[in-house]
């Protein structure tokens, strides 16, 4: 079991003022993990073009799993196929996931994607592309990245770095580094010149739902089967109700469809 | 959320690819021996092969990471200055092209109707044999000219160049009249070179794009210079009707009536010249035609301009200053793709005496070595015979300045339609897609009904091979060796990192069949591929082995002395032009007011996205999947006025086409432009993932071409819309 508040040896600081939204990072991740194609580990944040003509803005950052310090996905899952390593990685075992998808709605950050086509569908997240690490590489979206809006480097670094940027060029970014206490604190940290519910960024508490979470997957039979029962319950509501929405989308863009082809 | 990539488009995406796959289950367990044999890669077919990326004509060197005999991903390659270690979306995608399901990996004989799409599979050796024998009877019944020759600009080209020169046509349709005719036509004018090259070094201050969209219309490392140069604070001052990822990151946007950019940068001469803010020193000894100039420009004030352009007059005035204060560190980037308006050629010409007034030569802008080489070696090369008939573009004897390496191909088209001076029968077309990328396509395919005989080399059913007789097909640019690409000081391989797939060949084998067959082996004087490029570097004592292993040869390094040379007539810089001034055009910029739309009509925009390049990529299933839906761009009020919405569906004409597609209403473009991104609207049901996605810019096209510069005026195309 991991340290539920080490701080993670790396670290990715995402610069909102950099990114041009070509998404090379997201093909990068993509090829580099062989993500189906339905499916995908990163995602494109943007504000849209907001203001009115001619004062017009526009800011993206791409977006993926945050490798929380302490990872609500990580306690929701019942199987241990989320875990975080030694280094702070929240990586994923396909072999040991059910496809219970507690951590889909565990996750205050909206990250674990799944394979909803398949009929044993897998979640898919991102572990830093732990493989390149290995070899000495840095994950796939930060070595291509053209416009450096995603960098990568030991932890430490990242949240120094961002620091500086923000106290060394005042009024060009918010004061807030993103990632450094949401959610109990995270390894992908952001930088952006608009405050980060315009990006589209989810509004995060400062402490982990995690904790209540280890109970029920890890405290004992007792508690946990009792917490089971109301997590069950509340899980089986957020799920129907999400479901409904999801329907209701699918409808929607089914008639889309058809209207196209006509 | 504000996801760019909503749940919706991944599902529309499933639909649209069938049984949607990952790569890794459909790559095929192909290596390349020459990579097992050089050692790149190891007997379990692992390894890392240098070579070179072909998904636009930046070329940035990639590191192709081969696992089990498979290309599995591309990274950039470090040691290649045009990538520096990165690769754009387009690079990041480019195994998708060679792994695309649509691929064709055998020769294809036409059996049905054209554009029915019935092909049979053929040998190369019958699909030769037939290409060459209908090229060889088109010669001996109308002559070599009634034959067409075109292609996109690529490292075989000199070769396809041998075909057709050897041949004896001088049809020869090139990508450059859509796209650069303007800016390299003013830069050969004024400087005597196509394209002098940028230099963002950290003296630099300040840049003015004139709709240069660096940031959607990616150059790996240019744009990772621009952005740098932002990060640094650096001013940048965008012109362009539309808010585009380039507008988001300017420090100020300038959002131009379309058409005038000539008028803006004719009133920041007026500045500088009239309040005497150029550099003396320089125009003095290093430029002619001064007064000439100032005589002109002094007209042009910027309260002048304020109406044309509708860009304040403070604002231009205090822009001139500013550039001119900044200077030398100062840089007005001409721009690439030029073919906008009839006047874009004197536009260029504006931006070149703009950067020459105020001496930024060697500081921000220095001559360019371009892709020639004076080192590498090449196989010999007899001389062409004489081409006696006229082109059909009418270069040179209707459009005097238009070198004959440009071109003008939407004149070409225009005359296979008219049969005039001659009636042109046949078209041979190599990685190209003249159907969607000519203007009026219902012109290119009257152009096309008019031949008897049409062959294209693709590595899939593009929309030209798709009503071809014969389609012939080339292994993509992981597969196959082109000859080397000289860059600064190094000359970069491409090299196979896989096997070609199926029976698909590289360009250099299938020119040389062809040259073989048509009676030009003279032209063909080498062996196979690794030949070629053995005789390149043959001057260099340089193995091939060596050069396979490193991805690039070191050519000898030249010390370079800063040049104050330029091969003009004068050998100075013209900011007036004898040689245009003689054949009858203005010798300085003057203002050509563009046409207008009549009211309720739009300026049609169109412009790059970052995940496409051109007409070739729609295809490719890694761009497709995080790409936005192609819709037409509509400014939020006037929608509102039209009560238009979100998502409608809207019917778009304009005097030669019309087409259907999605509006997207957005504050981010002027309120008399509407704005369509290329390269969509395909009709090769071969092209399974573009088929039926978005609208074709081309059918809507009005062909203007502008008599200097031979440019298509792309966007002197003026539409109405209505709901669908």
């Amino acid at each position: 079991m991991s340290d539920h508040s080490a701080k993670p040896r790396y670290g990715f600081l995402i610069d909102a003022s950099l990114c041009i939204d070509c998404r090379s990072c997201t093909v990068a991740c993509s090829v580099e993990n062989e993500v189906p194609m339905d499916s995908t580990r990163i995602w494109m944040k943007e504000t849209g073009i907001i203001g009115e003509y001619p004062n017009l803005q526009r800011y993206t950052a791409p977006y993926h799993c945050m490798h929380c310090i302490d990872p609500s996905c990580v306690s929701a899952c019942t199987v241990s196929a989320l875990k975080r390593d030694e280094d702070g990685i929240v990586t994923y075992d396909e072999d040991l996931c059910i496809g219970c998808r507690y951590c889909m709605y565990a996750c205050p950050f909206e990250v674990p994607n799944y394979e909803w086509d398949r009929p044993l569908p897998l979640v898919v997240k991102c572990d830093m592309c732990f493989a390149r690490l290995q070899e000495g590489q840095q994950p796939a979206c930060a070595a291509t990245c053209p416009t450096a809006a995603i960098k990568f480097g030991k932890y430490e670094d990242m949240l120094e770095e961002a620091h500086r940027l923000i106290n060394e060029n005042p009024g060009k970014y918010v004061n807030h580094i993103y990632g450094e206490e949401e959610n109990g604190g995270t390894a992908t940290l952001y930088i952006s010149p608009v405050p980060f519910e315009e990006l589209g960024f989810p509004i995060a508490g400062t402490t982990s739902p995690a904790f209540s979470n280890r109970l029920v997957t890890e405290g004992t039979p007792l508690v946990a089967g009792s917490m089971l029962v109301g997590l069950s319950g509340v899980y089986l509501t957020i799920k129907h109700l999400k479901e409904e929405a999801e329907a209701e989308r699918l409808r929607a863009e089914q008639g889309q469809t058809v209207g196209e082809e006509e | 959320m504000n996801d760019t990539l909503s749940r919706r488009s991944f599902i529309k995406l499933s639909a649209i690819t069938v049984g949607a796959i990952t790569l890794g289950e459909m790559l095929p367990p192909f290596v390349a021996q020459d990579a097992i044999d050089s050692g790149l890669i190891n007997a379990a077919g692992n390894g890392f092969v240098r070579s070179t990326c072909e998904m636009c004509v930046w070329r940035c060197g990639l590191i192709a990471k081969i696992r089990d005999g498979r290309v599995v991903k591309l990274d950039g390659n470090p040691d290649h200055p045009h990538s520096r270690g990165h690769l754009c979306v387009r690079g990041q995608s480019g195994l998708m092209n060679t792994y695309d399901p649509d691929r064709v990996l055998t020769p294809l004989i036409r059996t049905g109707n054209r554009g029915e799409g019935k092909f049979r599979e053929a040998s190369w050796e019958e699909a030769l044999d037939l290409t060459a024998s209908k090229m060889l009877q088109i010669k001996d019944k109308y002559g070599p000219e009634a034959m067409v020759f075109s292609s996109t600009h690529n490292l075989s080209q000199v070769q396809f160049e041998n075909l057709l020169y050897g041949y004896g046509s001088p049809n020869y349709g090139t990508q450059r009249s859509l796209c650069f005719n303007a800016m390299i036509v003013a830069n050969m004018m004024t400087y005597g070179m196509e394209e002098p090259a940028r230099i963002y070094d950290k003296e630099l201050q300040y840049v003015i794009l004139t709709g240069r969209n660096l940031m959607e219309a990616i150059s790996t490392s240019e744009t990772g210079d621009l952005s740098d140069a932002i990060g640094r604070g650096v001013k940048v001052v965008y012109i362009d009707p539309r808010f585009t990822k380039t507008a988001a990151k300017a420090t100020e946007w300038l959002p131009i009536k379309p058409g005038t950019d000539l008028a803006f940068h004719l009133a920041l001469l007026n500045v500088i010249v009239g309040e005497g803010l150029y550099n003396s020193d320089f125009v003095d000894k290093y430029t002619i035609g001064f007064d000439e100039l100032a005589q002109e420009v002094e007209q042009y004030t910027p309260e002048w301009a304020e109406p044309i352009t509708q860009i304040p007059a403070e604002t231009i005035h205090r822009i001139a200053q500013e550039f001119a204060a900044a200077a030398p560190n100062a840089l007005a980037h001409n721009g690439w793709r030029t073919s906008n308006f009839i006047n874009s050629f004197q536009t260029q010409r504006a931006i070149t005496i703009l950067n020459a007034l105020v001496g930024n030569w060697n500081v921000t802008m220095k001559a360019s070595a371009g892709e020639g080489s004076d080192v590498l070696g090449k196989p010999p090369q007899p001389p062409y015979p004489r081409a006696s008939a006229l082109r059909l573009d009418g270069v040179p004897y209707k459009y005097p300045i238009v070198p004959l390496k440009l071109g003008i191909f939407q004149e070409l088209r225009d005359n296979i339609v008219t049969g005039q001076p001659y009636q042109a029968h046949g078209w041979f077309i190599a990685r190209q897609n003249p159907f969607m990328s000519l203007p009026d396509r219902g012109r290119t395919i009257e152009a096309f009904d008019k031949m008897d005989f049409i062959a294209t080399v693709d590595i899939v059913l593009n929309d030209t091979a798709w009503i071809s007789d014969v389609v012939l097909p080339e292994a993509s640019y992981l597969e196959r060796y082109d000859p080397l690409l000289p860059v600064g000081d190094k000359a970069f391989l491409r090299q196979p990192v896989i096997e070609p797939q199926g029976d698909a060949r590289s360009a250099l084998w299938i020119y040389k069949q062809l040259g073989e067959r048509l009676g030009l082996e003279d032209y063909f004087q080498y062996k196979d591929e690794e030949d070629y490029i053995r005789q390149q570097l043959a001057p260099l004592g340089i193995t091939l082995e060596e050069v396979k292993s490193k991805g690039y040869a070191q050519l000898p390094t030249v010390e370079e002395e800063p040049d104050f040379n330029w091969d003009t007539p004068s050998g100075k810089i013209e900011l007036f032009s004898e040689t245009l001034s003689r054949v009858g055009f203005a010798g300085v910029p003057v203002w050509d007011p563009p046409p207008e739309p009549m009211p309720g009509a739009f300026y049609l925009l169109t412009g790059k996205v970052a995940q496409a390049t051109q007409f070739a990529s729609q295809n490719n299933q890694l761009l497709n999947k995080y790409s936005d839906e192609p819709r037409l761009w509509l400014n939020d009020k006037v929608a509102e006025d039209r009560g238009l919405e979100d998502d409608d569906w809207v019917e778009v004409t304009s005097e030669v086409g019309q087409v259907h597609i999605r509006l997207k209403v957005t504050p981010g473009i002027r309120p008399d432009c509407v704005y369509m991104t290329p390269g969509y609207g395909h009709i090769s049901k071969g092209l399974t993932t573009a088929y039926g996605l978005g609208a074709s810019d081309s059918v809507l096209h009005v062909t203007y071409t502008d008599p200097i510069s031979g440019s298509q005026a792309l966007t002197q195309t003026f539409v109405t819309i209505r709901k669908a």
